[in-house]
């Protein structure tokens, strides 16, 4: 159960707030392609076995499981189908190589949300039937009692928020990847519609398609097939009960988010998460949750993350960079696939690959990913250029 | 088109029919021993019931028929009367339907703490400016033969 793991492979597709010309299906296969050529130009003949995280609606087809293969390369092999964040399905495929059972897995994941006509409704469809759907109310309104409750906890401010949105718009405009970069000011974000009070419309992440193929291999076969691996260090995943009413931290915390970092850095022997870790790319669904989750993962104390934030301390030129790459608010939200997408970034950082965005010196950096409204699901990993 | 070249013009799109996508969806959700006895009591006698794990020392609310902390199956003697009064724990201002429009007259709603549970529901009889977290609310039923047995059997809740 020693075995190391490595990210040999990065592709992607997109990123675009519509795509009326390829599927999801040809995005996957642009997007696997992409990787493939990455990692060495490797043959999915040669790759092990495959995981696809994915959740049905986006699709347009029931048990979407079964239309996995042919995009990946996959078919006649072991494939697996996570319904869950692209975090989780990684884990899958980390713990596949982990055992022993295979040396090559690749990972996907994908968001086709411009096909739907109303999200709202597929979001709303997720809610508990019978305390929380009859409301037949948005349901960002979770977000925004979310919000609300943190802030009187935590006594951070609308402000502070809405500086979260101008910094990470701001970093996406040297990412082009990101699709959302923008300067935006203060008063852009706390004068914008509201959506459910204090939660504005650019406290929201825009929505994007795209699709994002990652390959893992066994040490052995990473330190042959690549000059640049990016090590797996640690891994782990939280989810809190569904139920809104009896959440540990009530409505305000993000437990899930501490549960989940505290075993990935027990697993890469990260005592002092500050100290150790030199960058993050982590969950920013909403304004408010890059400062809650920051304080989750212990980042900073509790009721911190604002004042920090406004001193500079996560901008790229501070002492922890956090969504340099622009985060979901700036680069764009792409469902079950935003795990990948804070994977894929933290890991082209580490392989000196980000462009004019791109970090000096840095080795080691955490991606976090929330599951969105309204879930209380999380999951972190730990990727470092030091084996 | 569409790999080895990029599709640059939008009516040289191909959408899938939106009358072969429409995914009806119609089901039916069992409300559960706990669900039905909880609504029953807001339906009959207006009134908000929950139960008690003495382990964990937890009140539910809404009801429920297992302790999710110890997973111990909670028992007849285990219910409890909740009131119909309780404390704001976070409110918020809905300006957007389910369709995503922006509304006329938005919505207050609040999440209001019930023992250690919590119910989420509109606010009445009180403007936004008047909320605050930690404001003591009551429910506000519909009148009795209007009551289906739902969370819509409260019409709002309002300061006390």
């Amino acid at each position: 159960m020693s075995k190391r793991v490595a990210i040999v492979g990065i592709g992607c597709s997109g990123f675009r707030t519509t795509s009326t010309d390829l599927s999801y299906r040809e995005m996957i296969f642009e997007a696997a392609t992409k990787c493939y050529e990455d990692a060495g130009g490797i043959h999915p003949q040669s790759i092990d076995s495959f995981v696809a995280s994915s959740e049905d609606f986006m699709e347009g087809i029931s048990i979407a499981d079964e239309y996995v293969p042919d995009q990946l390369g996959a078919v006649l092999k072991p494939v697996q189908s996570i319904a869950g964040d692209s975090l989780q399905g990684l884990a899958s495929a980390l713990m596949q190589i982990k055992t022993g059972q295979q040396s090559i897995v690749a990972t996907s994941a994908f968001s086709k949300v411009s096909n739907l006509s109303h999200y709202e409704k597929v979001a709303a469809y997720a809610t508990d039937p019978a305390y929380i759907r009859p409301l037949k109310e948005h349901p960002y309104f979770i977000a925004g009692l979310e919000m609300n409750r943190y802030l009187h906890e935590s006594f951070s401010t609308r402000e502070q928020c809405a500086r979260v949105v101008m910094k990470n718009r701001y970093n996406a405009l040297s990412n082009p990847r990101a699709v959302y970069g923008a300067k935006v000011t203060l008063e852009d974000v706390t004068c914008a519609e509201p959506v459910s009070e204090p939660l504005g419309q650019f406290d929201i992440s825009g929505h994007l398609d795209g699709a994002i193929v990652i390959l893992l291999a066994s040490e052995e076969k990473a330190l042959e097939m690549t000059a640049n691996p990016v090590w797996i260090k640690g891994v782990g995943w939280a989810t809190d009960t569904p139920n809104l009413d009896s959440r540990r931290e009530g409505l305000g915390g993000a437990l899930y988010a501490k549960l989940a970092a505290d075993k990935a850095y027990e697993m890469a022997n990260i005592k002092s998460p500050v100290n150790e870790i030199d960058f993050a790319e982590i969950d920013d669904t909403f304004s408010y949750k890059e400062l809650q989750h920051l304080e989750a993962l212990q980042m900073c104390g509790f009721g911190e993350a604002g004042k920090l934030l406004e001193m500079g301390c996560f901008e790229p030129g501070g002492d922890l960079p956090v969504n340099v790459s622009g985060g979901s608010l700036g680069a764009g939200y792409l469902h079950e696939a935003n795990g990948l997408q804070k994977v894929m970034e933290t890991a082209l950082q580490l392989r000196g690959e980000a462009g004019k965005n791109q970090l000096a010196g840095v080795e080691t950096g955490l991606a976090f990913a929330w599951r969105g409204i309204p879930t209380a699901t999380g999951t972190a990993v730990v990727l470092s250029n030091r084996l | 088109m569409g790999i080895l070249e990029k599709i640059t013009r939008n009516v040289d799109n191909r959408y899938w029919d939106p009358g072969v996508g429409a995914f009806p969806v119609k089901n039916r959700y069992t409300a559960g021993v706990a669900g039905q006895r909880f609504f029953e009591k807001i339906k009959e006698d207006g009134n908000i019931i929950g139960t008690r794990c003495e382990a964990c020392e937890i009140t539910y609310v809404p009801a429920r028929l297992y302790c999710e902390r110890c997973f111990k199956r909670l028992e007849e003697k285990d219910w409890v009367d909740v009131g119909t009064e309780g404390i704001i724990h976070s409110f918020t201002v809905v300006h957007k339907t389910l369709e995503g429009e922006t509304k006329e007259k938005p919505t207050l709603l609040a999440a209001i703490q019930f023992a250690d549970g919590m119910l989420i529901h509109r606010m009445g009889e009180c403007k936004e400016e008047e909320v605050y977290i930690g404001m003591k609310v009551t429910a506000h039923f519909k009148a009795k033969p209007k009551r289906k047995g739902g969370i819509n059997d409260i019409d709002y809740f309002k300061p006390l």
